[in-house]
């Protein structure tokens, strides 16, 4: 009988459910089944007898629990202590303290670099949204092309290759989205370029990133829709990103850029609030903006990303994070959609944005978005000059819906005429933020097309007009 | 076993025993095929270095075990979140470990796309041909004839036949190396911690995308112990997955990337833009007087190849560079793919308000269907600026409109380049509407052309 100086495995009892695996891998039959069930686990661990054991460890090898079977010589395992600092217990420390305003211990933060002053640049909308997100420092941007949202990733295909970046044209855009997953886990800012189709196809894994608490930012430059529709403008997504963005309790800030230059500053503010908050931003652009050509100043800074401390990254340091969005027990899932309803709630409170237009003594409250703004704007102009008290409520986040503005607004107003591209997604959100703010509006109207068309100024100067002229 | 954490915290809060066993039921060849990873990693020293995505399916809490970064994928996107955290910090080793329903049935676009990519991330597919986390349904892996809870007479060919996903993915080009092993002998089981490792070390030597296929057992589907799944796994699903390798390419190490750059003179160069420069700026910031409002539209059209929207381009960028705002609007779409391709240019004083030229102060067109289609939504006292050397008859124009017929094919062709219409049109607008300043429309023309053989090409 050989005997070997080989360390010799060693049972736990309490960590083996009794597969038999190893007998059959024992070369020496050292290990026979049990024949006592295991008072802890009420299972029968095997039994091991070792006096011809060669230390072959073939039965290790094949034992499926990692601590079913262990070295002699390895240290017992510790009884382990109940743990009370366990990252999943408490999903508001999940990946560390989240604050809205302060890192946590661990961020490497953001570097700012100054720009040289430029001449302005003559961009066409998805075009400043790219340039936008590499003063923003990202580099990683995944997508799928689809019409009109297209010409962004074409200009990131291009620049990110000589900026060591990368863009991946993925085989859908359920796969781009995972790579955001992964890419936004890994704590870098990351971002896509798509339409309506595409966007309805992102919604899982938004839903997923929102649960994991992954930063990203998904320029949508919608088209007219349902189904194929067409590729002329709509506002039709409103829906989708404020109420609709998946499974589950999901919300994110949804800005509506209406300027070439606002392509570009709100896709850098875009990413600045998807890592203030661990959140997807929604850019919802229309696709006469994303076209549209205009002058775009560029800012005195761009931004090297620093690394967060929750991200994974692959190095010591992280290696103890975890993305997910399981919370197998129900009570961490419902602390989870607390912390998430108490982050929502910081939003809500400190990110509406709204751009007005002489609204200080508006009568008449043309509120719009997008590119219908500018028509809208001309038209209270116009409505302006035949001295009618016109303004322009202008959302630029339109979820949060800048209601705290529009009720310091509303005592003097008479009348809302709500004008969109769409089927009235915006008046929507007009009307549920009036209704959880508990204001009684003024009559609201609208001057609304869809399927691609957008509302004329005329017609809605002629909204504005018409009962001006009935009530005189 | 430090590539295993100590204590399994994640484990329903790492209580009582939880702490030191697996999820899995006794026998589950995931217990096994964890151990061959963890030893892989534990020998090439990576634990540092790791992040492993865990799919959904049995091994969905595969984080709960491996201490290393780790990060959970939807269900079958586990390589798509493995390649975005490749790209993210390419120094990491990144390993997607996917079950069946994962990799071979909602995740197969994901797989094989990613997999024919060819970068650097290792794949370890476990194949115990049958869906484990939902309750033993049909995989798409399962076995002809396999009784499953969605195929309780046996699985037949129209339900598809088993994917022999080694296979599939060897004939691919990206992949390097492809294996399927087994773990139901500890000969077989010791082939199978080699090929893991070799696919792990071909992603850190940067050679490429590996992919491991390791049949597997599911004792509690298959309602066997785990000695008869073993049997199974070696005696019937073993003929249909043969095991071995599929494919093995000497590839020299070729995977590395540059650190991203933040240089400012970079990221603006590729974005075109060009230090303020006093000298050029603002030629003239005065609006013109005689002009009817603060706000021109413009309006020029014609079919595809005609230059509309270069000639848009042109003015738009003449007018900003002139002190202006300005925008242009092309039309996009199947509708400017050969037929009439029109845009509309506003040109402001201060802010250009609604962009479209939905009634225009001026129209350029440059074919008959064009004017016909926009000269009546000019108002009166605009201008219809037209192409005479193509539309000879113009029918029905509007009265009190400053109509100007300009052989504009003919100047152009007078000066050997037909294509440059468009220019000649922005000359004659120019002349009609007085707006910019002469000077700033050639230093434009110049500036963007600088570098071009040709003048501007019609798009
Ligand atoms: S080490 Fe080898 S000989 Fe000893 S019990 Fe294990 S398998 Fe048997
Ligand atoms: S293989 Fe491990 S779990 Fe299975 S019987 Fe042996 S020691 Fe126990
Ligand atoms: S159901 Fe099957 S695959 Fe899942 S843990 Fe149990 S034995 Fe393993």
């Amino acid at each position: 009988m050989s005997v070997t100086t080989r360390p010799k495995p060693f049972l736990e009892p309490q960590y083996c459910k009794g597969c038999l695996r190893c007998i059959e891998a024992c070369p020496r039959d050292c290990i026979t089944p049990g024949t006592e069930i295991n008072a802890a686990t009420g299972l029968v661990p095997v039994e091991m007898h070792l006096d011809n054991c060669n230390g072959c460890l073939l039965c290790l090898q094949a034992c499926p629990e990692p601590y079913g079977i262990r070295l002699e010589t390895d240290p017992p395992p510790p009884i382990p202590a109940p743990n009370t600092d366990f990252v999943l217990e408490d999903p508001a420390k999940l990946f560390g303290e989240r604050c809205v305003a302060n890192f946590s211990e661990g961020d490497q933060p953001d570097d700012l670099i100054a720009l040289p002053a430029c001449q302005p640049l003559v961009l066409k909308g998805t075009y400043a949204s790219a340039i936008g997100a590499l003063l923003a420092g990202c580099r990683h941007v995944f997508g799928y092309p689809i019409t009109p949202s297209t010409e962004g990733a074409e200009l990131m295909a291009k620049i990110l290759p000589k900026l060591n970046g990368s863009f991946v044209q993925a085989v859908s855009e359920v796969a781009a989205v995972n790579m955001m997953y992964g890419a936004g886990g890994a704590g870098l800012p990351c971002m896509t370029f798509t339409s309506s189709p595409g966007f309805s196809l992102m919604l899982e894994g938004i839903s997923y990133m929102i649960g994991a608490e992954v930063p990203g930012v998904f320029v949508n430059i919608m088209r007219a829709g349902p189904g194929l529709g067409n590729i002329a403008p709509e506002q039709a997504d409103i829906k989708l990103a404020c109420r609709g963005l998946g499974h589950g309790n999901t919300r994110a800030i949804v800005l509506a850029p209406s300027t070439p230059q606002e392509m570009l500053d709100l896709t850098r503010e875009a990413f600045a609030l998807s890592f203030r908050y661990r959140n997807p931003v929604i850019i919802l652009g229309d696709g006469y903006l994303g076209q549209m050509t205009g002058m775009v100043k560029l800012p005195t800074n761009m931004t090297r990303p620093g690394l967060p401390a929750w991200a994974v990254w692959g190095d010591r340091a992280h290696r103890h994070n975890l993305i997910t969005s399981i919370a197998l027990a129900e009570a961490d899932l419902e602390k989870h959609n607390l912390h998430l309803n108490r982050k929502y709630a910081a939003i809500a409170a400190c990110e509406q944005r709204v751009e007005c237009h002489r609204c200080g003594d508006a009568e008449v409250l043309v509120i719009a978005c997008n590119t219908p703004a500018r028509m809208a704007k001309g038209a209270v102009e116009a409505a302006r000059a035949q001295g009618v008290k016109a303004g322009l409520f202008r959302p630029v986040t339109i979820w949060p819906f800048p209601i705290d503005t529009l009720e310091e607004i509303l005592p003097g107003v008479q009348r809302i005429i709500v004008v969109e591209a769409g089927p009235g997604q915006l008046e929507d959100e007009l009307r549920l933020a009036l209704s959880h703010a508990g204001i009684a509006p003024p009559p609201i109207e609208h001057v609304r097309r869809c399927g691609g068309i957008l509302p004329a100024q005329s017609a809605i100067f002629d909204g504005i007009m018409h009962t001006e002229e009935v009530l005189s | 076993m430090s590539a295993f954490y100590d204590h399994f915290t994640r484990h329903s809060h790492g209580e009582g025993l939880k702490a030191r066993s697996t999820h899995y039921c006794p026998g589950c060849g995931h217990g096994v095929a964890h151990r061959d990873l963890a030893a892989a990693i534990d020998e090439l020293g990576i634990q540092d270095k790791t992040v492993l995505i865990s799919p959904v399916g049995c091994s969905v809490f595969a984080y709960y075990y491996f201490d290393v970064g780790n990060s959970q994928a939807a269900h079958g996107r586990a390589p798509a979140v493995a390649l975005g955290h490749k790209l993210a910090h390419p120094e990491a080793v990144v390993i997607s470990y996917q079950g069946d329903g994962d990799l071979a049935s909602i995740g197969l676009a994901e797989t094989i796309s990613i997999a024919q990519m060819g970068l650097p991330i290792t794949v370890i597919f476990i194949n115990n041909a049958i869906y484990g986390m939902t309750g033993g349904q049909l995989a798409p892996t399962s076995l002809m004839g396999q009784k499953t809870s969605t195929s309780p007479d046996g699985r037949i060919a129209a339900m598809g036949q088993p994917l022999k996903m080694a296979e599939l993915i060897a004939s691919l080009d990206g992949p390097v190396y492809v294996e399927r092993v087994a773990l139901f002998s500890s000969r077989e089981r010791v082939k199978a911690r080699k090929a893991i490792k070799k696919a792990i070390t071909n992603q850190i030597e940067g050679r490429g995308y590996s992919f491991i296929e390791i049949i597997s057992e599911c004792p509690t589907h298959l309602k066997m112990t785990p000695q008869e799944a073993e049997e199974w796994v070696k005696t019937k699903m073993q003929p249909v997955f043969p095991l071995g390798v599929k494919k093995d390419l000497t590839v020299e190490p070729w995977f590395k990337r540059g650190i991203p750059s933040f240089e400012p003179e970079a990221v603006l160069g590729l974005s075109g833009a060009e230090p303020l420069d006093e000298t050029t700026r603002r030629t003239a910031a005065v609006w013109p007087g005689h002009l009817p409002a603060r706000d021109i539209a413009i309006k020029l059209a014609g079919s595809g190849g005609d230059g509309a929207q270069t000639a848009a381009m042109l003015l738009t960028r003449a007018a900003i560079a002139a002190g202006f705002d300005a925008t242009a609007i092309p039309s996009y779409g199947p509708e400017s793919r050969g037929g009439t391709s029109y845009a509309d240019v506003h040109i402001a004083e201060q802010e250009v308000l609604n962009p479209a030229a939905s009634e225009p102060h001026a129209l350029v067109a440059f074919n008959a269907p064009s004017l016909a289609k926009f000269a009546p939504t000019v108002p009166e006292g605009g201008i219809i600026l037209y192409d005479c050397t193509v539309v000879t008859d113009p029918a029905g124009l509007p009265a009190n409109r400053r109509i100007l017929p300009i052989p504009l094919t003919r100047i152009a062709a007078d000066l050997g380049r037909p294509m440059v219409k468009n220019v000649v049109a922005l000359g004659a607008l120019h002349a009609a509407l007085g707006l910019l300043p002469e000077s700033g429309i050639v230093d434009t023309l110049r500036h963007v052309l600088r570098g071009q053989a040709r003048p501007a090409a019609p798009e």
